[in-house]
């Protein structure tokens, strides 16, 4: 599925563009993300749990920071698989100054598969953007404490 | 389909469920089970620990005092359906309430449960929404009272705290003459709404003095149609007024994509059941 959207940060671009790729930022703003441990340049184990309605699962895989291009834009590339089925996302952030600070603009494919998938087809969607909404209001959180 | 194992209860008080509830680990409350248990039994939820509502006398009931009804949160959805109370004093509830699922579902759900679970796509939220519902919950020591427009936040998302319950739902009654309908285009399979439209309407001197409309199924939450709502009052009660005002039905809202139903889809779905519930809420008020 794709997604996309955009988020406004009270910050510089500079400080915007820091605060992305902090993996403390990232992992504090990923909903029910339990850390990020470096794995390589770039590259990070993530566990995360997931809790929405009465579904409980939890997930272990990969996050990856790609194609770099400061202070304008990286590629932000997720897996996670558990008992429950496996997320992929890949999404191109996007930074651009405006008048109140630096508007992030995400655009990206999001493929979930596995039991969650072939039983809760209808929830996916929703729950899916619900989760990348979540994710960028929780770094807009972030920015505000620090600005 | 067989869950994992887990601890079972069955309190027969409001106080002792929010004890458990806030002293047990992992701990899952069970009102109808209409969604929790499948859940279970698919192995996507896997409480330690299930607190079963189902015994609580104080909880069920349906009632009417000074203007308004109170459902204590068991009220099946059955019961709301064939409430003398409710046909009475807000049929649209009951409408609401018999289109829900199947006559399995409907014997078991509550609107308790259906209620703290908010599926975007439930049924209850859009006549909760319309309504102006009030729903009142209770944690240790303490309750509170939230409207329906700042209880339901997100999918499956709700204003409900950790440690607490919903005790009960509140809605007004209807003030006379009010018309009111429920228009759902259903996901066949499931009964789940694509576009599901409560409203309300009265007329005076040919004119709409009031309007209220409540979506579900459409977006990632219920919501009331306030743009439909201001385009309704103070116009004349035409065919025209109507259908020019359900065209801001999906106003403002990212609808909801799925096998079933895409986005654009369902957004043309929601403003044609809002011109129906509309047309059926008009010709019944008087």
């Amino acid at each position: 599925m794709k997604v996309r959207g955009e988020q406004t940060l009270p910050l510089e671009p500079a400080s915007a563009w820091e605060l992305l790729l902090n993996t403390d930022a990232l992992a504090r703003a990923m909903p029910g993300c339990e850390g990020l441990t470096p794995l390589g340049p770039d590259e990070y184990e993530m566990k995360m749990k997931i809790a929405v309605a009465s579904i409980q699962g939890l997930f272990a895989g990969k996050v990856r920071i790609a194609d770099r291009n400061p202070p304008d834009s990286y590629r932000l590339h997720i897996e996670g698989q558990g008992k429950l089925g496996f997320v992929r996302g890949s999404g191109l952030l996007s930074l651009s100054p405006d008048a109140t600070g630096t508007r992030i603009t995400y655009e990206g494919e999001v493929q979930v598969g596995g039991l969650i998938a072939s039983v809760g087809e209808r929830m996916l969607d929703v729950t899916t953007k619900m989760m990348i909404g979540r994710f960028f209001n929780n770094l807009a959180q972030q920015a505000h404490e620090q600005s | 389909m067989i869950p994992q194992s887990f601890e079972y209860s069955a309190p027969e008080s409001v106080s002792e469920a929010l004890r458990l509830l806030g002293s047990v680990e992992n701990s899952r409350v069970l009102a109808g089970g209409q969604s929790l248990i499948p859940m279970m039994k698919l192995r996507l939820s896997g409480p330690a620990h299930v607190i079963d509502l189902g015994r609580i006398a104080e909880l069920h009931y349906i009632a009417q005092t000074n203007g308004s009804v109170r459902l204590g949160a068991m009220s099946t959805h059955n019961q709301v359906a064939v409430s003398e109370t409710l046909r009475r004093s807000c049929p649209l509830l009951a409408e609401v309430a018999g289109r829900i699922g199947d006559p399995q579902v409907r014997n078991l759900g509550t609107i308790g449960g259906s209620t703290a679970h908010a599926d975007p796509a439930a049924d209850y939220p859009a006549a909760l929404q319309a309504l102006r519902a009030q729903i009142r919950l209770v944690g240790a020591g303490q309750e509170r009272t939230v409207s329906a427009e700042d209880f339901f936040l997100d999918a499956f998302t709700t204003a409900l705290g950790e440690g607490e319950i919903v005790y009960e739902v509140i809605v007004p009654a209807d003030a006379p003459g009010l018309g009111s309908a429920y228009v759902k285009l259903q996901q066949p399979a499931s009964g789940f709404a694509v576009a599901g439209v409560a409203a309300q309407v009265a007329v005076s001197g040919g004119q709409i003095s009031t309007a209220r409309v409540g979506i579900t199924g459409v977006g990632a939450k219920s919501y009331v149609a306030q743009a439909v709502e201001n385009a309704l009052v103070g116009r004349p009660a035409t065919a025209a007024t109507l259908a020019q005002a359900s065209r801001l039905a999906a106003q403002g809202v990212e609808a909801l994509n799925d096998l079933y139903a895409q986005a654009d889809y369902r957004t043309h779905m929601a403003q044609v059941a809002t011109r129906r519930a509309l047309q059926q809420a008009l010709a019944l008020a008087k």
